[in-house]
């Protein structure tokens, strides 16, 4: 069963022409015909993070020039993870009429998905990198750490995506409860906050994660080197979360076609 | 050597968007059999095929005939591998290449080129292969400066005319057609015979599911009847298509 996850997966890769033209095809279509194009979604992810800072910045009584990177490298990851568990799960569906044409491998659909959303990070982060240009960046040595941590944090979306996406295939409440309960991670992981703003409530934190794979992609550009048990946690979710998602994946491939 | 093989094939098809049947209908269907069944979760079950057994060699011209929700299509997108048998074993050998839908991978706000490499992917062509045969396609399709505008701004049989393209610029060995023809004008008609005759003698197995039996006669050399999800005869096409034609 596993087996046929994987075949499925390798055969997916190989085609990596047809998802990355697929991802693509999605944004242009989103913004076919406008000026800006797809540098929209930096525009309102600017205004948000502007506005969101100057608010909960003054509100928190920090100094923006600690507190505005640390909220957009943490608001641009959030969008990423969110945004492609939130497509993962409607993946499948969405392709129905691929799907039913013509027998390709079936995980191109979900990684069609990430590739949509690594070229829109693409363009949110084009802000992170305004923003340490402008306050500079804390501690140089840290930087390279992003680099496995970001593929750490895309390979826990993706199997996050996997397994949402098959089953919202078959139930299809499960789109709505997944954006839901991406809604309430959003609120109970430090994005808007600070850790240890929390205090009493650090078990909110200490039990969430989430907190832990915004953790291993912020600190890195924020000059704080991500802890061993961050590193332990968001290694371990993801080899655990791929096993299960590819467990699934195997199981259910051929009822794909049926469900969709 | 190319080759289809189907054993046992059974396949049933859930039908999920009609749960929540009558207490009413339970009652009333008492009783009765129906060859629509209900599974025991009460998802609808509909067995479209039933126990198929056939083998397609190289050299076959297959016609697919049969009334309507026979399972000709099913049959065909079993033999694709989209739909997996729920029971009984597919077994095949060569590219196969289906050709279901005409409008399959058509992108609105892409232009007719990139059109014909979205399409040419998913029928699942190398990029190689779509760069040496995108002169073949501009030629035939015959749409010349439309292919730079976006698809939005063609006519439905200038759509088709590019799919049709696309689709059958493909190498296929065993090759999977269903009612493909009755597409564009007169002209293009023409064309489009002729493509799919030069196609049929590429391929080495042609399975095709018509209306048509005048044109059965003309491009097949076996027959195969299709009724309720079941093969009612397998053999010449005069055979069966004379047989097919005394119950209608």
């Amino acid at each position: 069963m596993l087996f046929r996850a994987l075949v499925d997966l390798k055969n997916s890769l190989a085609s990596w022409r047809l998802w990355t033209l697929l991802g693509w095809l999605e944004v242009r279509q989103r913004y076919a015909r406008s000026r800006v194009g797809p540098f929209w979604l930096t525009i309102s992810m600017g205004v948000m993070i502007t506005s969101i800072g100057m608010v909960y910045g003054t509100l928190f009584g920090m100094e923006m020039v600690d507190y505005l990177p640390f909220l957009a490298i943490g608001l641009v990851m959030w969008a990423a993870l969110s945004q492609t568990v939130n497509d993962g799960s409607v993946a499948y569906t969405n392709s129905g009429q691929y799907i039913r044409q013509v027998a390709t491998p079936k995980l191109i659909y979900v990684l069609q998905v990430a590739w949509r959303n690594s070229v829109i990070l693409a363009h949110n982060f084009v802000i992170v990198l305004v923003l340490l240009a402008l306050f500079g960046v804390k501690n140089w040595m840290t930087l390279p750490l992003f680099i496995p941590a970001l593929l750490v944090y895309f390979a826990n979306a993706l199997w996050m995506a996997m397994i949402c996406g098959l089953l919202s295939a078959r139930f299809r409440d499960l789109p709505q409860i997944v954006q839901a309960l991406m809604q309430v991670a959003f609120y109970v992981t430090p994005i808007l906050y600070r850790p240890e703003a929390l205090h009493r409530f650090s078990f909110i934190v200490e039990f969430n994660p989430f907190a832990y794979l915004i953790d291993v992609v912020r600190g890195p550009l924020i000059g704080q080197a991500p802890t061993a048990l961050t590193w332990g946690v968001t290694i371990s979710m993801a080899v655990v979360g791929w096993s299960i998602a590819l467990a699934l994946t195997g199981r259910y491939l051929k009822r794909i076609p049926y469900w969709v | 050597m190319a080759f289809i093989e189907l054993k046992g094939v059974t396949l049933a098809l859930p039908i999920y968007d009609v749960q929540g049947r009558s207490l009413k209908k339970k009652i009333m269907r008492f009783g009765r059999r129906n060859a629509i069944a209900e599974g025991n979760d009460g998802v609808i079950v509909v067995r479209a095929l039933d126990n198929v057994d056939l083998r397609f060699e190289p050299g076959d011209r297959i016609g697919l005939i049969g009334r309507n929700g026979a399972g000709k299509s099913t049959l065909l997108r079993v033999m694709a591998g989209i739909y997996a048998p729920s029971a009984g074993t597919v077994t095949s050998e060569g590219k196969i290449v289906s050709l279901l839908d005409i409008s399959l991978g058509m992108d609105e706000n892409s232009t007719g080129m990139q059109n014909i490499r979205l399409r040419g992917l998913l029928l699942g062509m190398s990029d190689a292969e779509i760069q040496a045969k995108q002169q073949s396609i501009v030629e035939f399709c015959e749409l010349g400066d439309y292919l730079d505008l976006p698809l939005r701004t063609y006519s439905s049989g200038m759509r088709v005319r590019l799919a049709f393209a696309v689709s059958t610029a493909v190498n296929a060995e065993i090759l999977l057609l269903d009612e493909v023809m009755g597409v564009g004008d007169a002209a293009f008609m023409h064309k489009a015979k002729d493509r799919l005759h030069d196609l049929h003698n590429r391929a080495e197995i042609v399975v095709l599911a018509m209306h048509s039996n005048a044109e059965i006669r003309n491009v097949c050399n076996k027959v195969l009847w299709m009724e309720n999800g079941r093969v009612r005869a397998f053999g010449t096409v005069e055979d069966v298509v004379s047989a097919y034609e005394a119950t209608v």
